[in-house]
């Protein structure tokens, strides 16, 4: 990157140009509009306001943070609890599906093709009052089943049910990838099959983890259904907040600003974990 | 028309209008063509029921025309985005009463109906809507702003198997105050009719300017409700919970939000209008009536009236009063070549039997003076 | 040869129908330097990791101080096995993958980095290379720590899979030497395997030569060499000239293709299809068909430089036959001239045509 004259001097970079044009209208324009609607008086709806922080200030001023650590903490329970269960699923895929594990985890995907909340809806039905769970529990052993829809913990379950694709996919596709060499090599070495696991695959495996992590986290981090349906808004994460200035509010700017505050927030922390944990060292690049 | 599947697509597709909007009102004049021929194009804002297949699919054939319906779920957004500039887009809006006649048309985003052509529609109408109908006039009774078509009462829901119509009506919006309730009520997610529906709890009424005092009292009763509901959700969600027996009643609904529980033949649940309440004159209630209006839109299609016309044949008002989702009552019933239309089950689902003595128990939806202090006050307290 | 340390008794693998291993029997001395060699496919990495413990035999037994090891895993058996690609840990520094097997074992911190630091200066390996990742190694250092992983764990045999075959020619030639060094310094058993006659030749006390998963010669480099018991041996070994001939009575053979019959030594003569090897460098240039016992008329085809030897090729009728000369006493002749070439009966021998 750095001695070059001319930042278009090669051919890659001048080939990139019609898609980083198209990058920068699709994706950068939108993205200026709500920073600059942040900035706007609260309740206008147009760009050519005087500029004002009071949107920041209320944001600083007021409950925000609650929604705010909602969201950032059930997307972090979300991302734990979702290592936890698909690290093992993943392995077993692996160890016994070989080099097919991967496009079987795909199949894991297909769920996705059907909205969201209607799966979500279909939880409900799950989990409601003499719904498919709490009816089965009472008719076969005639226990009462204690209240969790519309808790957080129905919240944190729906969102690990929502994203476990999205970490199971690069997980079981990290472990894929650590070379069958690299176990018999542990063996040979001394190793039992779980110091193979802790020293070896555990550790090579990590950027699937990685990937997984940093994904779900922000999708997590963005998530609304779950606390709306399966938590029926007994908590409000930062983007219901968001979604109310934009609608029922109408203060667009208060929107806009809530947006960037999430968006700053998650660039932070996703930056911050990518600086400490090196990708590229992990996987052993040069 | 108060449901409102919002997920994170919907709040990306807000996101995007945001944007979308901006470049449209930035670029105005140059975003299409200036006198594109719009002849054969109608745009449609309106709440969930007008953009179904089975009103439109028909329109659309006989006049072999494109038409986009877009639904929202609350009145003040449709109106800002033709305030941002979406007045170029749109040809039809549908909104609740007072909108038209207290903003758009003050604002200029609508204007009148030739009064000659329609005005004849309204004598057909059930008697309440004899013209000149308030609410579709402006305030110089000179204009017309707008058709009248679906209505209805809009308080609260309750199972009537947990507890009596009687009580409930007689008790009214008091039951929320009743320390027993709690855990056992659920809150239909209308931000706007929630912030209505604290304040009749709270004891006075939400169309007029409040006192600090009153103020004071809609914080503590929004956080008491609030601490106190089982669940906030929207109509299927409700409708749902109610069903199972995990909440007895909830805030902010009626026969929009219950008829399609009761078409499924749970008649036991019912939409409340208080006997008595803090509204003007004692009215125990609050309801609603959709005005559509013409926009402003200076490229407006010629299809926008045609289409007024056309939903008031009474096959297709009967239909607009069935379509996918929530079944209301429409004004076309006045009319006998409508009324046959209706089954027996059908008129059970809106609860016609007691539609009349509900209408006027209830006063008409309308604009509250301090609504953002209101509605801020409230965001507030669902997060404490 | 010393006493065996490792023995196989028909060892057999078969994947499917396949036998990639077929009954091999074998010992292995302790302390010996012992070479397989095969072409591609013949069984030589199967081999070697049943002994390793990846792999178990589908018939046969392999004792290790007579003990039976079929079934004894990797981890648990006193062996270890430097990889073609080596398997270095790449989350690891050059002293995290050397001390790797210590770990294991719990050895102290302290006294690993001490053993780790005493085989890097034993391989040669810098110091300061100790915190280095291996990736940022290059392939002679990587091929060090390799080793040094495999020394680290104190291993009774070590198993090589052609670990050089990536490396260029010079710094190959000094890793074998190297090798060869280690294994006199440690005494430990090695098992190598390698395509290259050459590695082969320089470093092994005895090479064990395969063909599709059998065993078909065992013997010291001079014996293989010298004495190849038949064809595919003798040019697996190297640039041979081979003529299949059948007997002719005592003391004499004749090929068919040439038209010609060859006076070999008596005893050598058997009545299956044999071949008559003659090594390029025992083919000499004749004046008269008088200066050897056995002669061939042929066209001066074409030569080549091989360092300090002079290839020259020969034509008689379709066949080429080679000639090497030392580069010092280089043959006079010019291409397309007819030359005369020929042997005598010690210096050929005649081999099994398989
Ligand atoms: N796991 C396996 N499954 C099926 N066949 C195998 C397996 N491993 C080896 N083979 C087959 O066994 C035969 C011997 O393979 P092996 O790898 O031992 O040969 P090699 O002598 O090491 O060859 P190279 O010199 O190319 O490394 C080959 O035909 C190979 O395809
Ligand atoms: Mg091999």
């Amino acid at each position: 990157m750095s001695g070059d004259s001319s930042f278009l001097a090669q051919p890659g970079r001048r080939a990139a140009i019609p898609i980083m044009v198209l990058l920068l209208l699709g994706f950068v324009a939108p993205l200026l509009a709500v920073v600059g609607f942040s900035f706007m008086p609260p309740r206008t709806f147009g760009l050519w306001h005087e500029p004002s922080l009071e949107n920041y200030e209320r944001i600083f001023s007021d409950n925000t943070y609650v929604s705010l650590l909602w969201s950032l903490g059930l997307a972090s329970l979300t991302v734990v609890l979702l290592a936890l269960i698909c690290y093992p699923v993943a392995y077993g895929l692996v160890r016994v599906f070989g080099r097919w594990s991967t496009a079987l985890t795909l199949l894991f995907t297909i769920p996705l093709i059907v909205s969201e909340n209607i799966r979500l809806y279909g939880w409900v039905l799950f989990f409601i009052k003499g719904g498919v769970l709490p009816g089965t529990l009472k008719a076969l052993f005639g226990v009462e089943m204690g209240d969790f829809l519309f808790t957080p913990a129905a919240v944190l379950f729906g969102m690990v049910y929502v994203y476990l694709p999205f970490m199971l996919f690069p997980m079981t596709l990290g472990i894929a990838m650590v070379p069958n060499q690299m176990r018999e090599a542990a063996r040979d070495l001394g190793a039992s099959r779980w110091q193979v696991f802790r020293e070896v695959e555990l550790p090579l495996s990590t950027p699937g983890l990685m990937i997984g992590s940093l994904l779900t986290f922000v999708l997590a981090v963005g998530a609304i259904a779950e606390a709306k349906v399966l938590g029926g808004q007994r908590i409000i994460p930062i983007t219901h907040d968001i979604e109310i200035a934009f609608t029922y509010a109408q203060n667009w700017p208060l929107g806009a600003a809530l947006a960037v505050l999430l968006m700053l927030v998650v660039s932070v922390l996703v930056l911050t974990v990518l600086k400490r944990f090196d990708l590229d060292q992990i996987l052993g690049k040069r | 028309m108060f449901d409102s599947h919002l997920t994170r697509r919907n709040f990306m597709k807000t996101s995007a209008s945001v944007a979308a909007t901006l470049a449209a009102s930035q670029m105005g004049p140059f975003a299409r063509p200036a006198h594109a021929a719009r002849d054969k194009e109608l745009n449609i804002l309106c709440w969930e029921g007008y953009n179904s297949a089975q009103v439109l699919d028909p329109f659309r054939s006989s006049k072999s025309a494109n038409v986009k319906a877009e639904s929202l779920t609350n009145d003040p957004t449709m109106i800002n985005r033709l305030r941002a500039g979406e007045i170029n887009v749109w040809d039809l809006i549908n909104v609740n009463n007072p909108w038209a006649r207290k903003v758009m048309m003050p604002e200029k985003l609508i204007k009148p109906l030739d009064r000659a052509k329609f005005e004849p529609y309204f004598e057909k109408m059930l008697p309440q809507f004899k013209p000149p109908y308030k609410w579709a006039m402006d305030d110089s009774g000179k204009e017309l702003l707008g058709m009248a078509q679906r209505f209805g009462p809009y308080s609260f829901v309750v199972n009537t198997d947990k507890i009596s119509r009687k009580t409930a009506e007689d008790q009214g919006w008091d039951l929320f105050n009743d320390p027993k309730l709690a855990g056992r009520f659920g809150i239909l997610e209308s931000d706007d009719w929630n912030v209505f529906g604290i304040c009749a709890i709270a004891g006075f009424d939400p169309y007029k300017p409040h006192s600090p005092e009153e103020v004071a009292k809609f914080e503590e009763t929004a956080k008491r409700v609030l601490k106190n509901k089982k669940v906030v959700g929207d109509i299927a969600t409700m409708n749902q919970a109610l069903i199972s027996g995990e909440i007895d009643c909830h805030l902010t609904g009626g026969s929009y939000s219950v008829s399609p529980a009761r078409a499924d033949g749970h008649l036991n649940l019912r939409a409340i209008t208080p006997n008595k309440g803090p509204f003007a004159g004692g009215k125990g209630g609050i309801a609603w009536i959709e005005i559509t209006s013409v926009v402003n839109n200076p490229q407006g299609s010629p299809l926008a009236e045609t289409f007024l016309e056309y939903v008031q044949d009474p096959v297709v008002a009967h239909t607009v009063a069935f379509a996918e989702g929530t079944f209301n009552p429409v004004a076309q019933m006045g009319n006998p070549e409508c009324f046959k239309l209706f089954s027996k089950e059908q008129l059970d689902a809106i609860q016609w039997d007691s539609l009349d003595e509900e209408m006027a128990r209830s006063v008409e939806y309308d604009i509250v003076p301090d609504y953002d202090k209101l509605l801020d006050i409230w965001n507030a307290a669902k997060k404490s | 040869m010393s006493k065996p340390i490792l023995q196989l008794k028909n060892v057999r693998k078969a994947f499917g129908t396949l036998a990639a291993v077929d009954d091999v029997n074998l010992s292995i001395g302790e302390g010996e330097f012992f070479t397989i060699v095969g072409p591609s496919g013949s069984g030589k990495t199967t081999l070697i990791r049943m002994l390793a413990g990846m792999e178990k035999p589908t018939s046969g037994d392999i004792l290790l101080h007579d003990k039976r090891i079929n079934d004894t895993p990797a981890n648990e058996r006193p062996t270890c096995m430097v990889f073609q690609s080596l398997a270095l840990f790449p989350h690891r520094t050059v002293g995290q993958n050397i001390e790797f097997a210590l770990k294991i074992r719990n050895v102290d911190p302290a006294v690993r980095e001490k053993r780790a630091r005493e085989l890097m200066q034993q391989l040669h390996l810098p110091a300061d290379y100790y915190s280095k990742n291996v990736t940022l190694c290059s392939g002679g250092e990587r091929q060090r720590v390799a080793l040094a992983r495999a020394l680290a764990f104190d291993p009774q045999i070590l198993f090589f899979d052609e670990p050089l075959s990536a490396i260029d020619y010079k710094l190959r030639k000094t890793l074998e030497k190297e090798l060869k060094d280690i294994h006199r310094e440690t005494g430990k058993t090695f098992v190598y395997i390698t395509h290259s006659l050459e590695e082969a030749m320089v470093m092994s006390d005895r090479i064990g030569v395969m063909r599709r998963g059998k065993l078909i010669q065992v013997g010291s480099p001079n014996e293989i060499y010298s004495t190849p018991r038949s064809r595919f041996v003798s040019e697996f070994m190297g640039d041979v000239n081979v003529i299949p001939v059948e007997a002719n009575g005592a003391g004499s053979v004749r090929s068919q293709s040439l038209g010609a019959s060859f006076k070999v030594l008596a005893n050598s003569v058997e009545a299956k299809a044999q071949c008559l090897v003659v090594r390029p460098e025992f083919l000499r240039f004749l004046d008269t068909p008088a200066d050897a016992q056995n002669s061939l008329r042929g066209i001066l085809y074409n030569e080549y430089a091989l360092g300090s030897r002079i290839q020259y090729q020969v034509r008689v009728g379709e066949k080429v036959f080679l000639v090497e000369k030392l580069r010092q006493q280089p043959f006079k002749g010019k291409l397309d001239d007819e030359v005369l070439i020929g042997w005598d009966p010690e210096n050929a021998i005649l081999v099994a045509d398989e």
